[in-house]
């Protein structure tokens, strides 16, 4: 009882250190992504205003590519790319899905990121619902959720079409507390058509 | 309503004994004991419960969620579709029959594939078809229970056409297609709900002869590619859809070709058993045979008579998950130094020309001779396709490559997936201590990413720039799986920066990339290992060594006799190392061989500073009348050749331009009736059978995830951060950390609260009576309603 009674300070601030690391970890990672959208934001209008890829920061392994807003959201950045490194400051185009506003080659754009970061409303999206995407020649394109569905990425593929379709992809369930999960949640949006002006 | 019955008996303040402070001391420190148990328990039993019921609600929530037909989004052109629920059922079905038959130096096998359409519509089977990386394709049919329908050679666009009209017109029909020189694309269009159709392919194999032993390999699934560059629309002329999961790249034109959809070997056997293989293989090569065996396989076999050995497999069938290798060793007193067939041309057009294969041990050299400091650079593909048992092959071929250099020996590490690392900026002396580091590091190696090649390939092949290494031999041995599609672009690169170096390779995993692997050795002007099993690094890379430490066959020449006609492939003999044979195939006009004026064909070559020849009479040579195909060899040599050059050259500036190397395989690949990158083997039925009211649906036949590997999801990426653990674990630590803060100071506090029993005692009072009037106003009071009743009841 009396080493129980030395020890327990030392424990406590050990756990209290554990646990403030975590804490920063954790914090880090929202803080980044939190961050990061403004950067991106800002080199997306530059890329917008000039007509050349702007790295958001100069060291940075990926560029924007478009622009995304869901119904009710604030306008997300979309980052080159569903790596980790990209994932954790945007949402990522997924490579070799269909490249926002083109027509002449129809295909569905797969847009993907972290259920905790930037998609975490992505299941508050309701069918209907109406999605905006700037493509990079600045125009915004509509598309209408169709649908959501739950699927296994062990044994189901991406359903990449020849439809100018939207397929946003994140985690699932939306509040398991560890990553690495093989569930993802994907949410179908029909193309309606090419508009001017959003209103942000 | 006065209840004494909930009062607490009255107890004479004098006859109550308090406890003294040392008593509350005690137990104080007694329950302090218990309470860090208590709450450590608590914590774990909250953390676990929490993560348990995360793992409930996933599994629980898949089955009720609503589901989007997603599949009807497209137009039926879906990449990847879900049929069923939750799960991925191919349509198609597949069963192989291989038929295997060796003659001379030739092995004729005749592949059956059966399509059974499972499904309720009419489909089309589209099929990514591994073959040797020599294979000559000289024949395709669609077999229909007994009917046979025989395919022919046409241009590719052309019969693209053929096949697309067919297909739509509601007629039976079959396309095989070459995508690389190992990798095909079978379609069989129109099969009815429920009906079988079969696709026959015939090829010609040289056998492989090695260390003096022969050996054919059979693929029956590839290791998915990794497609580098950007998408690109596709460059298909007739489209026609190929269900790759990925997109033509600058790089790889072609990438939708190439990329099929992949599932696990026990998830396609479970469905009704489709992708099972059965192989069964007649040896007649007329020699005894010391031994036989299928280093991934268990074979019975038994002899016949003349030589004759039937090999079969012992499990009757198997999952088509990984090559299939037959290795054979002559008796060593029946093994010849050499072999030599020739048969006349089955062609009417040139009934004067001749064909001839040979096969050329030259002598071994001695193998305690003077071993030259070498210095080697490894390079280890890390890639995600090395995953699983890949991986860990690798990294025990290099530590055993490591512990094998000596002191004089230089050496360096470089390790490539989507980005390449170099252990050291340049080859270091190979000193204990160094080795040991190196080791340290190829430990700790994981496999994952890209399989960027190229920037790997340059930097290993510049690393050895300086000029002061003397008499180094220079070598690159290169240990991957070979699953890119860009391979052309990596054969340039070898071929301008190679050098004075040689470059091997060792083929890692149970469906290696062959046609790389070869192709690279050839380029590197080295050799090859390929190595399926963790149990044959050992074997596989002792045999490497022999060859990478013995002295070369340089300077092989071949003489013909004067006045002789004759095309031979290849055209400049390489330089052998130990254990591999002159080999040739030639063309030679004018019934020049097997006449007693033949004269001598006379090789010569190099070993170790010595000069030797060998001579072979040709006159004494029995041409056969027609029949083991050496002829079709020999085009198929040619083709590879053409190849060689038009990469060599590099695509035609002038689109418009005529590629005469293009027109020159065409005519071959025409004249000889063979598969090649321009020519396509369609078939097609007479009379139309799908109803034109029936859709047809097109569906890709997945290949097996080859044994050992690990199925990558190429698509869905991981997409949490895992934050919420993060933040729930900082509280519970936060948690616990402040609870036995507060309870390590709790004694000065709780015992100033303890000192005051009466203090104590009034306020558990005061709970217990709000506890009482909440009972009673919950409670229902029975003695109550018993009075109630009581006037209603009968008496």
């Amino acid at each position: 009882m009396i080493r129980a009674t030395r020890f327990a300070p030392w424990l406590s601030a050990l756990l209290v250190t554990a646990g403030l690391w975590q804490l920063g970890g954790g914090g880090w990672l929202l803080v980044k992504a939190e961050l990061a959208q403004y950067l991106i934001s800002d080199a997306w209008q530059r890329q917008l205003a000039s007509g050349e890829s702007h790295k958001p920061w100069p060291w940075a392994d990926t560029v924007p590519v478009a622009q995304l807003k869901l119904a009710g959201e604030k306008p997300l950045a979309v980052l080159q790319g569903t790596t980790g490194q990209a994932l954790a400051f945007g949402p990522g185009l997924m490579t070799g899905s269909g490249e926002p506003g083109n027509l002449i080659e129809p295909r569905t754009t797969v847009i993907a990121a972290h259920r905790d970061t930037h998609f975490s409303s992505l299941g508050t999206l309701q069918p209907g619902a109406d999605v905006h995407l700037q493509d990079k020649g600045g125009r915004w394109h509509v598309y209408r959720v169709r649908g959501a569905r739950v699927v296994n990425s062990e044994t189901e593929r991406l359903p990449v079409t020849d439809a100018p379709g939207l397929l946003l992809v994140t985690c699932y369930p939306f509040d398991a507390v560890t990553a690495g999960g093989p569930l993802r949640y994907l949410v179908y949006a029909d193309y309606v058509g090419a508009n001017e002006l959003v209103e942000l | 309503m006065n209840r004494p019955f909930f009062h607490p008996p009255r107890i004479q303040r004098e006859l109550v004994i308090l406890p003294h402070d040392e008593y509350y001391r005690r137990r104080y420190r007694k329950n302090r004991g218990g309470s860090w148990l208590l709450l450590l328990v608590t914590a774990i039993a909250v953390l676990v419960a929490a993560l348990g019921a995360r793992a409930q609600a996933a599994e629980s929530t898949v089955e009720s969620f609503e589901r989007v037909g997603m599949d009807e989004s497209g137009s039926g052109d879906l990449l990847f579709k879900s049929s069923e629920p939750g799960r991925y059922i191919p349509a198609i079905h597949l069963g192989t029959e291989v038929d295997i038959r060796v003659r001379g130096l030739v092995a004729e096998v005749t592949l059956e594939q059966q399509f059974r359409n499972s499904s309720n519509d009419w489909q089309e089977a589209v099929y990514v078809l591994p073959l040797p990386e020599n294979a000559a394709v000289k024949g395709m049919e669609i077999v229909i229970g007994e009917r046979r329908i025989v395919g022919e050679v046409r241009e590719r666009e052309q019969a693209r056409k053929v096949y697309k009209a067919a297909r739509e017109a509601g007629k039976r029909a079959a396309l095989l297609e070459q995508q690389r020189p190992n990798l095909f694309t079978s379609r069989v269009a129109n099969i009815a709900p429920g009906e079988a159709i079969s696709v026959e392919v015939r090829y010609l194999q040289t056998l492989r002869f090695d260390s003096g032993q022969f050996s054919l390999r059979l693929p029956s699934t590839l290791t998915p590619r990794y497609i580098p560059g950007s998408p690109i629309a596709s460059s298909q002329t007739v489209p026609l859809n190929a269900h790759g999961w990925s997109l033509p790249s600058d790089q790889v034109p072609d990438a939708d070709q190439v990329t099929p959809v992949m599932m696990p070997a026990d998830e396609l056997v479970s469905q009704e058993g489709s992708h099972q293989m059965k192989i069964s293989v007649d040896l007649g090569m007329g020699l005894p045979l010391a031994d036989i065996y299928s280093p991934y396989h268990e074979v019975n076999f038994h002899r016949e008579d003349n030589h004759q050995y039937q090999v079969s497999l012992k499990q009757g069938a198997v999952s088509m998950d990984r090559d299939f290798v037959l290795s054979w060793r002559p008796q060593t007193s029946a093994m010849p130094s050499a072999a030599l067939f020739a048969e006349q041309s089955a062609m009417a057009s040139e009934s004067s020309a001749q064909y001839m294969q040979l096969l050329l041990l030259p002598p071994q050299g001695n193998l305690s001779a003077r071993k030259l400091p070498r210095e080697v650079v490894y390079v280890v593909d890390t890639s995600g396709s090395m995953g699983g048992n890949s991986i860990r092959q690798a990294k025990e071929s290099l530590l055993l490559a490591l512990s094998r250099l000596t002191a004089v020996d230089r050496f360096n590490i470089i390790e490539f997936n989507s980005n390449h690392r170099s252990f050291f900026p340049r080859p270091v002396a190979a000193t204990p201590d160094n080795i040991s580091r190196a080791r340290g590091w190829v430990e700790s190696l994981q496999a994952n990413g890209g399989t960027e090649m190229a920037p790997a390939l340059k930097e290993a092949l510049s690393q050895q720039l300086d000029q002061q290494a003397g008499e180094l031999v220079r070598q690159v041995v290169f240990i991957t799986d070979g699953s890119v599609g860009n391979e052309r672009a990596l054969f340039e690169i070898i071929r301008q920066r190679l050098g004075e170096t040689r470059l091997f390779t060792v083929g890692i995993g149970s469906a290696p990339n062959s046609f790389f692997m070869t192709k690279a050795a050839q380029y590197g002007r080295g050799s090859f290992v390929q190595i399926g099993d963790l149990a044959e690094v050992q074997s596989k890379m002792g045999a490497l060594f022999q060859k990478l430490e013995s002295p070369l066959v340089t300077d092989l020449e071949v003489q013909w006799p004067q006045g002789v006609k004759v095309e031979s492939y290849p055209k400049r003999l390489p330089d052998l190392y130990r254990g591999e044979p002159v080999r040739l195939l030639a063309r030679v006009d004018g019934d020049a061989l097997g006449k007693p004026q033949s004269g001598e064909l006379v090789i010569s070559g190099r070993l170790a500073g010595k000069r030797f020849t060998r001579s072979l009479s040709l006159a004494q040579l029995t041409v056969e009348a027609s029949g083991k195909g050496i002829g079709s060899l020999w085009a198929r040599e040619k083709i590879s050749a053409l190849r060689d050059k038009q990469r060599e050259r590099g695509p035609v500036n002038d689109p418009e331009a005529v590629d005469p190397l293009r027109e020159n395989i065409l005519e071959l690949a025409l004249a000889y009736q063979l598969l090649s990158p321009y020519t396509s083997f369609v078939a097609v039925e007479k009379t139309p059978v799908r109803p034109q009211s029936e859709p047809l649906r097109s569906s890709p036949v997945p290949n097996a995830v080859a044994k050992g590997q690990v199925m990558q999801s190429f698509t869905y990426p991981s997409t949490a951060t895992g934050v919420y653990g993060q933040l729930i674990l900082a509280a519970i630590l936060l948690a616990l950390g402040g609870l036995l803060r507060a309870v390590g100071r709790a004694p000065a506090t709780l015992k100033g609260f303890l000192a005051r029993p009466r203090l104590v005692r009034k306020w558990i009072a005061g709970v217990e009576r709000t506890v009482r009037r909440w009972l009673r106003s919950v409670v229902p009071d029975m003695r109550r309603r018993r009075s109630h009743r009581q006037p209603g009841m009968p008496l």
